[in-house]
């Protein structure tokens, strides 16, 4: 129990909270002194106070766990190592500020498998709510938190959202820093304390998040639109500071991916030979590094306006609402290739090994990854035909959010190529990697209808949009990184998780995601609203929103099994420590769990990364001299 | 194109660079007092940027060739400074963003400030971004009192711009009645001067830390990382300003 | 190749059944308005392709897991095969052109939903936190039900106090945002008589889920014939209850005050209210007088009456004295 109280986990935290008081009693201070009102009846202090509470806490917890005492010091002209001692391990290295990147994957993923597991909590509660019509528990006279169960049913389902992104862009930096730098060759990323720093900025984000629930919650969905979120409960402001900084994690680690893949390539690895899944990083990370600033701005807009009356968006003030529309969905559309085109990688990059075959036209699919990130800039206002924004508009987001498909179908088209007369297996990451390509086809093939302009006015915030994106996220990223768990844990601990209990938690996810998500679109389009916490009895849906809560347990049930699978797995999994998928990948060449320094030997590329079935063609060749040296 | 000049070439371009920049500053002025054409008015300030960007932030280096050795000190300088470059893109958006909410919200109308003092603190930012430049050479060749001397003149005028933005301009906008709460044209002045203000004082604070490790002779001609980044970082605020200034002061009828 | 064919057959049957199915399943609601035939047509041509390509993909896929799996015993790779240039910029120009099409389909679509009739009628609309309210300009009516004559256009010209809210009947299918600060027009021809509900879509507070008002699409008699009912309720009323009454609709009091005693999480009934014994949801008891329901109005959080929430919903209205006089005598009359 010490052990972890001296963590840089609970330092953290601790200091977060001391922060928090500390801005908050600063500017209860200064309100104090200019004789304004110092607090409220609820929460204590004013919103103000808490805002900058919320600010200095992050400040605090970065500043007090070690994040930035390395480039404190560089300021001060003090020299540091560069490879600092990390005496820590077991468990206890994970809660620490590590600088290498296969630790801070790690604490990338778990950090994402929490948040998955909050997340989900939240959604069945509610979904347990809707069930059946006719509120049951979430009711208007309820009183927790200082929120009636409407209002609780709200927040819920708004942190089940945002949760739930984050634990994406967490779960995306996990198999990212993982993974990159040793299909590149590299020793670790570009800017390793940068890496620290991008990891731990999440942390007091999450906490941020989560504090939103005690603070009157919020009422607006995850997209946070004014003038509703302009007069929603303090909590908002939480829900606010928390995603500006998990942006800065975003932005600043797509930052470090980028300089990595340009600046820390092996030696022959041309462009035309990168793996797959660096190809989908760098397109990710382009995205991430650029969209990201612009829901910082727009939620940034709309604080300054609760805080300050800055009447951005209030009408009364000639302000408008349908701007912050533009600004939000300008990196919310895009985000969400940020959130795919990460499994859509991992997918290029396992398919090969588990068919016995070359990834069918490469050279397309890579280049598919970053036509998609092009082309998802350019799409943003389809979530907006509703809106009021100007008519004719309509029509060219119509265009370019149709052709979105087009690189989309080239990997589509690409993934059957290469299993086609291949040899095909199918252990556990395999079955996740083809539950991705089917639930992703379904997330594409629902696209279509909501970018047509007519249709997509039926469609708009209703359970069919939400059964489409729903498809997309666990096509384009809860299946891939189940699958790239399954494939790279050996890697990481010499061990694999069991195959039995990895298949019972596909054949249990699946086929209730099938149910779930046929069962949202249909009564979406028969007339279920978004975001409602109760329905009319006499639409005849009370059958199905049973399925889909059931549906939901069975799937949170699964991923139970998964984290049990998961934990027990690193002291207690059958030993594999030699190439256990026969990968020609580098990393594979290794033995697991991957050494600390990662390539001992440097290697060099000297042939093509998915070359399977060619006899005698190598991939890369490992130096004879031992020329891995450290500086 | 320029790639290693010696010092006195160096600063001579750094003269001639300014020389057009202040030109081109006085045309803006003119023509916005005049005849106001946005078309004219976008174009100067779009080649004020190529200048900043190509001259005295030297954005050409990131094309230059690295020492072999992954490891060695001219590698990783160059890794660093293409991650700079990306922060300089990623937060470029931010401005991007701003201005978008600008030419939304006010179109063709523009705040009620006075353009006398606009085109002050304007000058004044030009001028640091001069000794910025200055200071940088300087250290490029190995000449640390230089280098000392022009920096600091760099953070004066910037402290003076900051001081001329929060401490003269705003009050004085506020007693005209454009207060953050007074309107769109209120909000929009103050968001989009107090994000640039904010990245000045992240500039200051660079300057200081770089003028004392200057002091304690941690910087060499060979080995300045610091100095070029902070100079770099430097430029790109007057660089957004660029683009601030003729959108708050001078494009528009005065509401 | 016996692969293709087989494959071939298998997509083209496996098409066939998801569409069937899909179409069997009746996934739209009822065509209730001219827009919709032009929206559910898309729809369909949509379903057709939607089944198709998932026949497409996922045939040949689960035709691979069986055909192409590893055997027991079997060692070696699969066929190195690399790519095709001549099958990539297929399937790269055949998509580029579908999707241009289906685009090119979408506007038409779209036009023809937003087909102007220069006689449409107009109704303006308010939505606001929790209720619509329907102003007939031409008659003076104020309504808390849409009343529209089949076969022809309106215009609902839509109006917001507060926040965003959303103009949906399903059955009409065309969705439209009303936004604070501007105007947003809603045009529709209704084509089916019935009793419909536009249902707020988009997420406006604690109550989005029951801002629900009915629609009445009636044939051109029935139609006027609750136009001069209205009118004249509206005209002949200038006792003090009948303009009471009317200032509960135009106020949208009724979208959380029920008037026939049922409940509703959103506020108490009125039903009986006036001079009730009333219990607080602090426990008190007061008689609901003159004085109680002015407060009420007024400063809503004085008084909770028990089992609704605190703080309340309820927004600041503005009425005058007497204009809460009136509502005062309109309550009375509801026993």
């Amino acid at each position: 129990m010490k052990k972890f109280f001296s963590t840089a986990l609970a330092r953290g935290l601790f200091w977060q909270v001391i922060g928090t008081l500390v801005g908050a009693g600063l500017v209860t201070g200064i309100r104090w002194a200019m004789g304004l009102s110092t607090t409220i009846d609820n929460f204590f202090f004013t919103e103000p106070a808490w805002v900058m509470g919320g600010f200095f806490g992050v400040l605090f917890f970065l500043a007090g766990n070690g994040s930035v005492t390395d480039w404190y010091k560089w300021a001060r002209g003090i020299d540091t190592p560069e490879h600092p001692e990390e005496p820590w391990t077991g468990w206890e290295r994970y809660l620490h500020v590590s600088l290498d990147h296969k630790v801070i994957g790690v604490q990338y993923t778990v950090t994402a498998l929490a948040l998955i597991a909050i997340g989900g909590l939240f959604a069945l509660i509610f979904r347990t709510e809707l069930a059946t019509s006719g509120l049951k528990f979430l009711t208007p006279d309820l009183n927790m938190f200082g929120q009636t169960g409407l209002q609780l049913y709200n927040t819920l389902m708004s942190l089940h959202g945002m949760i739930m992104i984050v634990s994406i862009l967490l779960g995306i930096a996990g198999i990212i820093n993982y993974v990159v730098p040793l299909l590149l060759g590299a020793q670790d990323m570009a800017f390793p304390r940068l890496n620290a720093f991008s990891f731990w900025i999440a942390v007091p984000a999450a906490v941020l998040l989560l504090m939103s629930m005690v603070l009157g919650g919020f009422d607006t969905g995850w997209t946070g639109y004014p003038p509703l979120s302009a007069r929603a409960p303090v909590g908002v402001q939480m829900f606010f500071l928390g995603v500006f900084t998990a942006g800065w994690s975003s932005i600043l680690g797509a930052l470090n991916v980028i300089a990595t893949v340009v600046r820390m390539r092996a030696k022959g690895m041309t462009a035309w030979r990168l793996p797959i899944f660096v190809w989908a990083s760098l397109a990710t990370s382009i995205i991430a590094l650029t969209a990201t600033q612009l829901i910082g701005l727009s939620f940034q807009l709309v604080m300054f306006q609760r805080l300050f009356g800055m009447g951005f968006f209030d009408p009364a003030k000639g302000g408008n609402p349908v701007l912050f529309q533009h600004l939000f969905w300008f990196y919310s559309h895009p985000a969400v290739y940020v959130f795919v085109l990460p499994g859509l990688g991992v997918i290029s990059e396992l398919l090969p090994v588990f068919s016995r075959k070359p990834l069918f036209g490469y050279r397309w699919v890579a280049m598919s990854s970053l036509g998609i990130a092009l082309v998802g800039f350019l799409v943003w206002a389809h979530h907006m035909f509703t809106s009021g924004m100007n008519e004719y508009l309509r029509v060219p987001f119509m265009y370019s959010t149709l052709l979105v498909a087009v690189p989309t179908g080239v990997k589509f088209f690409s993934w059957v190529a290469t299993l086609w007369k291949g040899k095909i297996v199918f252990p556990t990451p395999m079955l996740f990697v083809i539950g991705a390509i089917v639930v992703f086809l379904l997330g594409g093939l629902t696209g279509p209808p909501n970018a047509t302009v007519s249709v997509d006015l039926h469609l708009h915030d209703t359970y069919f949009i939400v059964g489409h994106f729903h498809d997309t996220i666990f096509g384009g990223f809860v299946f891939p990184f189940f699958a790239a768990i399954y494939y790279w844990f050996p890697k990481a601990t010499g061990r694999r998780m069991s195959e039995f209990w990895g298949k019972v938690h596909f054949w249990m996810m699946t086929p209730s995601f099938f149910l779930m998500t046929f069962g949202m679109m249909r009564i979406g389009l028969l007339g279920m609203r978004r975001r409602i916490a109760d329905y009319d009895p006499m639409l005849g849906f009370d059958a199905t929103h049973m399925v889909l809560t059931i549906a939901g347990y069975l799937i949170g049930l699964s991923v139970l099994i998964f984290f049990i699978n998961f934990f027990y797995s690193i002291r207690n999994g059958e030993k594999a420590e030699g190439n256990l998928w026969n990968s020609r990948s580098p990393e594979w060449q290794v033995p697991s769990p991957m050494p600390v320094h990662n390539y001992e030997k440097p290697f060099e590329v000297v042939g093509e990364p998915y070359d399977y079935g060619l006899p005698g063609s190598k991939y890369v060749e490992f130096s004879s001299s031992s020329q891995g040296k450290h500086h | 194109m320029s790639h290693i000049l010696d010092k006195t070439s160096a600063l001579r371009q750094g003269v001639v660079i300014f020389i057009y920049l202040a030109v081109l500053t006085a045309l803006e002025f003119f023509v916005a007092v005049t005849f106001e054409s946005v078309f004219f008015l976008v174009l100067v300030a779009v080649i004020k940027a190529a200048l900043v960007v190509y001259y005295y932030m030297h954005i050409y280096k990131l094309n230059e060739d690295s020492p072999s050795d992954e490891h060695s000190y001219g590698y990783k300088t160059g890794t660093s400074r293409l991650g700079l470059w990306l922060f300089l893109l990623s937060d470029a958006f931010v401005f991007a963003g701003l201005m978008t909410v600008r030419v939304n919200l006010l179109g063709m109308t523009r705040p009620d400030l006075s353009q006398d003092l606009g085109l002050l603190v304007t000058a004044v930012l030009l001028i640091s971004s001069f000794f910025m430049n200055r200071g940088e050479t300087a250290m490029a060749h190995g000449d640390k009192k230089g280098f000392m001397v022009n920096t600091s003149i760099t953070f004066v005028l910037g402290l003076a711009f900051l001081i001329g933005v929060v401490a003269v301009e705003w009050p004085q906008a506020a007693s005209h009645g454009i207060t953050p709460a007074s309107g769109t044209a209120g909000a929009v002045f103050y968001m989009m001067t107090g994000m640039h203000a904010f990245h000045v004082l992240t500039g200051l604070i660079f300057l200081l830390v770089v003028l004392n490790n200057g002091r304690k002779n941690l910087y060499s001609a060979e080995k300045h990382w610091g100095v070029e980044a902070c100079a770099v970082y430097w430029h790109f605020v007057d660089l957004v300003w660029i683009f601030f200034y003729p959108a708050l002061y001078l494009i528009g009828a005065a509401l | 190749m016996r692969h293709f064919v087989v494959v071939g057959i298998f997509v083209i049957v496996v098409s066939i059944l998801t569409y069937v199915g899909l179409d069997a399943a009746e996934l739209m609601p009822e065509q209730a308005s001219a827009q919709a035939v032009s929206i559910d047509w898309l729809w369909d041509l949509q379903l057709v392709a939607m089944s198709f390509l998932f026949a497409l993909i996922v045939v040949p896929m689960a035709y691979s897991f069986i055909v192409f799996r590893r055997r027991k015993g079997e060692t070696g790779d699969g066929e190195h095969i690399e790519g095709n240039t001549g099958l990539e910029i297929t399937w790269t120009v055949i998509p580029l052109v579908a999707v241009l099409g289906l685009a090119y389909l979408g506007a038409y679509s779209l036009g023809d939903i937003s087909r102007v009739d220069p006689n449409a009628m107009v109704v303006n609309v308010r939505g606001q936190q929790f209720a619509w309210i329907f102003e007939y300009p031409e008659y003076g009516i104020v309504s808390d039900e849409l009343h529209l004559p089949v076969n022809r256009q309106v215009v609902l010209k839509m109006e917001s106090p507060d926040v965003i809210h959303s103009f949906w009947v399903p059955e009409f299918r065309v969705k439209q945002d009303v936004v604070p600060g501007r105007v947003t027009e809603y045009r529709i021809t209704p084509t089916v008589i019935g009793a419909y509900k536009v249902r707020c879509a988009e997420l406006c507070g604690s109550n989005h889920y029951s801002m629900i008002n009915d629609v009445i699409v009636q044939s051109q008699a029935d139609y006027d014939a609750w136009i001069a009912v209205q009118s004249e309720l509206a005209a002949a009323s200038q006792t003090p209850e009948g303009i009471g009454q009317r200032l509960t609709v135009q106020y949208g009091c009724t979208g959380c005050h029920s008037l026939d005693g049922s409940s509703r999480p959103t506020g108490p009934t009125w039903l009986g209210l006036f001079d009730s014994q009333r219990q607080l949801a602090d426990g008190t008891v007061v008689t609901a007088d003159e004085e109680y329901i002015i407060e009420s109005i007024l400063e809503p959080n004085a008084k909770i009456a028990a089992g609704f929430q605190s703080p309340s919903l309820m927004p600041a209205i503005p009425l005058t004295n007497e204009e809460i006089e009136y509502i005062i005598a309109y309550i009375q009359t509801l026993r």
